[in-house]
This record gives C-alpha cells, sequence and structure tokens, in this order.
C-alpha cells in the first residue's frame, strides 16, 4: 500500500510518498494512516493525502528503500498577479522604445512630410480657386456695369422715341381738331344760312297769307311793312314761347 | 448542483514560456511593435498626393485624431511636437489592449501588469524632464506649492503636492489601464466559462443547454464593449500623459 | 440556519476560514469601492451633457474633460478591484 501526501506550502507543494503495510484496506487507511504522516510533515500549510490503488504498491515501482522521499512538482503558480515580471517588462519596454525611436525618426516623419505636402497642395488649389473666383468676380462687375450702360442707353432711345412720338401725335391731334373745328363752323355756317332763308321763306309766306286774310276781311289793302312787322313779332314771340 | 469551479487567476494570466525568457506578453508586445511600425511604414510608402485610402487613411486618421483630440485639446499649439511620441504611446497601448478580444491571443498584454507600469514610468519620468528642461530648478517648487500659497499652508500643500504628483500620478496611470484590462479579461473568462460549463453540464437538463445561450450572448454582447474600453484606455492613457506633460511646460497660475 | 452554521464551523480549519474571510473581504472590498466612483461618474457625465446640451459649439473641449474626469474618479474604483484581486484570488 502506498499513500502520497501532497502539502501545499505557499506556492509550491512537495509530495511525500510513504509505504504502508498492507494489511489494512484502503478505505481505511484514507481515514487512519494519513494523520499519522501528516503529524511528520506538520511544517506545512495544509495537507491533503491520496490513497493509490493497491496494484501501484504491489507492482513493486517503489522499494521499501526509497519509500519516503520528497519530491517538489511545479504547479507554475507565477508571482502574484500585479507583481510586474522582468522579462515581460524588458520585451514590452524594449519593443515600445524601439517603436517610439522609429516613429519619432522615421515612420511619422515620413507620414507627415506626406500628409504636409498634400495639405500644402490642397491650399494652393483653393488659393488658385479663390484667385480664378476673385477674377470671376470682376469680370462679372465689369459686366454688369457694360450692361447698366447699354440699358441706361436703350432707355434713352426709347424715352427719345416716345417724346418724338407724343409731339406728332400731340401736332396731328391739333390738325384733326382744328379741321373738324372748321368742319363744324362751316356746317353751322350752313345751317344757319338755310335756316334764314326758311325763316324769311316762311315770314313772306305768312305775310302774304295774313295780308290776303286781312285783304278779304277788311276788304283793303294793309301795308305790307306793318303786316311783315307783326308776323315778325308774332313770329318770334312764338319761337321764344 | 453545476460545479464551476472559477481557476486561479494565474490560471487564466500567466502562459507558459514559449522559451525561458520570452512568454505570450512578450510576443504581443513586440507584436504590437511590428504591426505599429508596419502599418505605419506600408502608409508612409503609399502615394501621399492622391486622396488617402486604406492603410494610409488608417495611419492619417490616426494622427489627426492624437493632433486634434489629443494634443490641441490639452496643450496647445506648441505640443504638437511631442506627436510622434503620444502617437506611438496611443497605437502601442491600443495593439496591446486589442489582444484581448482577438480570437485565439484573447490576452490584452496590458492585463499583465509589466506593460503599464514601464510605460507609466516612461511617462512619469518624461514629464518630470521637461519640467526641469522648461522650468529649471523652480519646476521643483512649483511642483511642491503652486504660486500664491499662504507660507503657514506650504507644509501641508507640499505634502499633499508631492503625493499626488510624484506617487499618485504613475500609480494610477499604470493601475487604470491594468486594471481595466484585467477586469475585462475576467469578465470575458466568466461568461465563456459560465456559458461552457453550461452547454456541456454532465447531469443532461435540457433547460441547462438551452440556458447557456444566455451568457454567450453575453459573452458577445461584453467583447463588443471590450472594443470601446480598448479604445477608451489607449485614449484616456495618452492624453493623461498630455495633461501631465503640458503641466510640467507651463507654470501654474 | 444553526445547522448550517455548525457545520461551517466544524468544517473549516483555520486555513480554509482564512481564506473564506479573504474571499468575503475581498467582494466587499470591491463592493463598496465601486459604489463613490459609480454616483461621481454618473454625475460627471450628466453635467457634461448638460453643458454639452446648452453650448453644443463647447462639446469637444467638455468631452475632453469629461474623459479626464472619469479617468481620475475611476482609478479610486480600480484600487479597490486591485486590492480584490490581492487578497482576494
Amino acid at each position: 500500500m502506498l499513500t502520497a501526501v501532497v502539502t501545499q506550502s505557499g506556492s509550491a507543494y512537495t509530495v511525500h510518498l510513504a509505504s504502508v503495510p498492507p494489511d489494512s484496506t484502503a478505505e481505511q487507511t484514507i481515514s487512519s494512516e494519513p494523520v499519522a504522516l501528516a503529524t511528520v510533515t506538520s511544517d506545512s500549510a495544509t495537507s491533503e493525502t491520496l490513497a493509490f490503488e493497491p496494484q501501484i504498491a504491489e507492482s513493486g515501482v517503489v522499494t521499501a528503500s526509497e519509500a519516503e522521499h520528497e519530491a517538489t512538482v511545479e504547479v507554475n503558480p507565477g508571482p502574484s498577479p500585479i507583481a510586474p515580471e522582468l522579462k515581460e517588462v524588458a520585451w514590452g519596454g524594449g519593443s515600445f522604445v524601439v517603436f517610439a525611436v522609429l516613429m519619432r525618426y522615421v515612420l511619422y516623419p515620413r507620414l507627415k512630410k506626406g500628409m504636409d505636402a498634400r495639405y500644402a497642395s490642397i491650399r494652393a488649389s483653393h488659393e488658385g480657386a479663390d484667385a480664378t473666383r476673385a477674377e470671376a468676380k470682376a469680370e462679372v462687375a465689369g459686366y454688369e456695369a457694360q450692361l447698366a450702360g447699354v440699358k441706361a442707353e436703350a432707355a434713352a432711345h426709347i424715352d427719345a422715341a416716345r417724346q418724338t412720338l407724343e409731339t406728332e401725335r400731340a401736332a396731328k391731334l391739333a390738325a384733326v381738331g382744328a379741321e373738324i373745328a372748321e368742319q363744324r363752323a362751316a356746317a353751322s355756317a350752313a345751317n344757319d344760312a338755310a335756316r334764314q332763308a326758311v325763316q324769311s321763306q316762311i315770314e313772306s309766306a305768312v305775310g302774304d297769307v295774313s295780308g290776303r286774310a286781312i285783304e278779304l276781311a277788311v276788304g283793303k289793302t294793309p301795308d305790307a311793312a306793318v303786316v311783315s312787322r307783326v308776323v315778325l313779332e308774332v313770329m318770334s314771340v312764338g319761337v321764344a314761347r | 448542483m453545476f460545479g464551476l469551479e472559477f481557476p486561479p487567476i494565474n490560471e487564466i494570466l500567466r502562459w507558459h514560456d514559449l522559451f525561458s525568457s520570452f512568454n505570450k506578453i512578450s510576443l504581443i508586445a513586440v507584436a504590437a511593435a511590428v504591426i505599429g511600425s508596419l502599418v505605419f511604414l506600408l502608409a508612409g510608402s503609399k502615394d501621399a498626393t492622391v486622396a488617402p485610402t486604406g492603410i494610409r487613411n488608417l495611419a492619417e486618421t490616426s494622427v489627426e485624431f492624437i493632433e486634434d483630440s489629443v494634443i490641441m485639446q490639452t496643450m496647445g499649439k506648441e505640443g504638437l511636437a511631442w506627436t510622434p511620441f503620444l502617437l506611438s504611446l496611443f497605437v502601442f497601448i491600443f495593439l496591446c489592449n486589442l489582444t484581448g478580444i482577438v480570437p485565439i491571443l484573447q490576452m490584452p498584454a496590458t492585463a499583465r501588469i509589466a506593460i503599464p507600469l514601464f510605460l507609466s514610468l516612461l511617462v512619469w519620468v518624461i514629464f518630470i524632464g521637461t519640467g526641469l528642461k522648461h522650468q529649471k530648478l523652480s519646476y521643483l517648487t512649483h511642483l511642491l506649492w503652486p504660486p500664491g500659497v499662504p507660507v503657514a499652508l506650504k507644509p501641508l500643500v507640499g505634502l499633499i503636492e508631492f503625493f499626488s504628483t510624484i506617487i499618485v500620478r504613475p500609480l494610477s496611470l499604470t493601475v487604470r489601464l491594468f486594471a481595466n484590462m484585467l477586469a475585462g479579461h475576467i469578465l470575458l473568462v466568466t461568461f465563456a466559462l459560465l456559458s461552457e460549463a453550461m452547454f456541456q453540464a454532465e447531469t443532461y437538463v435540457p433547460i441547462l443547454t438551452i440556458g447557456g445561450i444566455l451568457p454567450f450572448f453575453m459573452l458577445v454582447f461584453l467583447t463588443a464593449f471590450e472594443v470601446l474600453v480598448v479604445f477608451l484606455q489607449a485614449y484616456i492613457f495618452t492624453i493623461l500623459t498630455a495633461v501631465y506633460i503640458a503641466s510640467s511646460t507651463h507654470a501654474e497660475h | 440556519m444553526e445547522a448550517i452554521s455548525h457545520i461551517a464551523a466544524v468544517a473549516l480549519t483555520g486555513d480554509e476560514q482564512k481564506k473564506a474571510n479573504a474571499a468575503i473581504g475581498a467582494g466587499f472590498a470591491y463592493g463598496i469601492a465601486a459604489i463613490g466612483p459609480g454616483i461621481g461618474i454618473g454625475y460627471i457625465v450628466g453635467k457634461s451633457v448638460e453643458a454639452m446640451a446648452r453650448q453644443p459649439e463647447a462639446a469637444g473641449m467638455v468631452r475632453t474633460t469629461m474623459f479626464l474626469g472619469i479617468a481620475f474618479t475611476e482609478a479610486l474604483a480600480l484600487i479597490g478591484f486591485v486590492v480584490f484581486i490581492l487578497i482576494g484570488l
């Protein structure tokens, strides 16, 4: 029967192997035997006991002479998680320093040179564009001034034309008006003459008729001048009425 | 009942050494430096006159990011000379963080304290050196006493300022980066273990196998969240570096 | 309940008891350390959003300052996390 006592002290594990007389069964050794063995290595912090299967002991792997020997098993516990390891500091720091130096003297200047060149060219194109724009603006201003001149000229022409038209029209209107007035005067003169003629005819006719009527009634021929005066008076009264 | 046992933390953080003085963290750090250099080398060798595309676009975007949102916001125009250093800091930390969510690697190099510690000590040396260079020996008195402190308060203020500038600054830089990445890593490991244990539960209960989808979704979601954290931690480390350097180039008024 | 505590007292050796206490302490260390920074980050982000909404043209500066504030506040929680790792694992 082989019993292994694994003790842990700090980060290292130590394994004690001890051979036990095979008169007791494996189940019982777990409770009885390891207590005695654990007291042998009383300096350890914790102790676990494992009872190997009996056939390992029977196969004679461990002889009685090397029954009690120590084997230290490294389980790679490592340092505390927040303790820096020298190799990591060295590799990490070394690679960072190399990277920073490369960046300072090679990588960044190359990149920056390209960026600056591009930005400079972009700025130059911007300035060119600005100049072109200013030029175009000046041209536009000139064109607009020209346009304004032309417009003013055209307006003057139009005004002059309108003026002449206006005077011509006024003259023609005056001429036509005069003609109309003249014709109207002629027509009214003819009218008056005709009315005069008709009135004198009516007077003479009425005088004749009244003279004749008085002659027939009185038997005397009245004075023509008196008759015509009376007729004229009556007619003028009749017309006035 | 589930028998889910979380492995000891060293098991999820340590790998077997590839050879005696070179382990996975070292590999990731070297790879980050090499990949960063390659990206910028390729970007620099492309035609610079046309509009940038692909890898050159990536590199120029990162340069402009550092210039616009880190330096101009904290140091102003005279800080632009620091661009290469801050850029390499940002790229290196970003790539070291990024391995936490790259399949197979699945381990942020900054979740071990070595690289954050080295970087913050480097930053510490640089900002103190910058202060000494710009303000000569008056930097040391400015460090302890901002101008205008009454004499009676000088011992107290000096103690506080010394503590906060000399000790807390590098310590908090280290711990912030390291603990953020470690926490993210532990979170991912937890959900990966949980979903694995539920998928392969020995007591075959169908509800367990089906329910295992939930931690798996959480795992996917957290991985996406880690992308944000990866970027943000690199950004914060860089911008704090810029702030510290800016504080030592100008005397506080 | 009494029975369970009795069993626990019997089953745990001194070393295991120490470990259990450490685990409990670690949990509390991180949990309590996260309260203050949680409130603080909430304040910072809330006020920053307010400021950005008021003055969108100052958003870039506010965002940078916000990240700085978050970083400083978060450091407290992360120190708690480190303590959790130190004593718990």
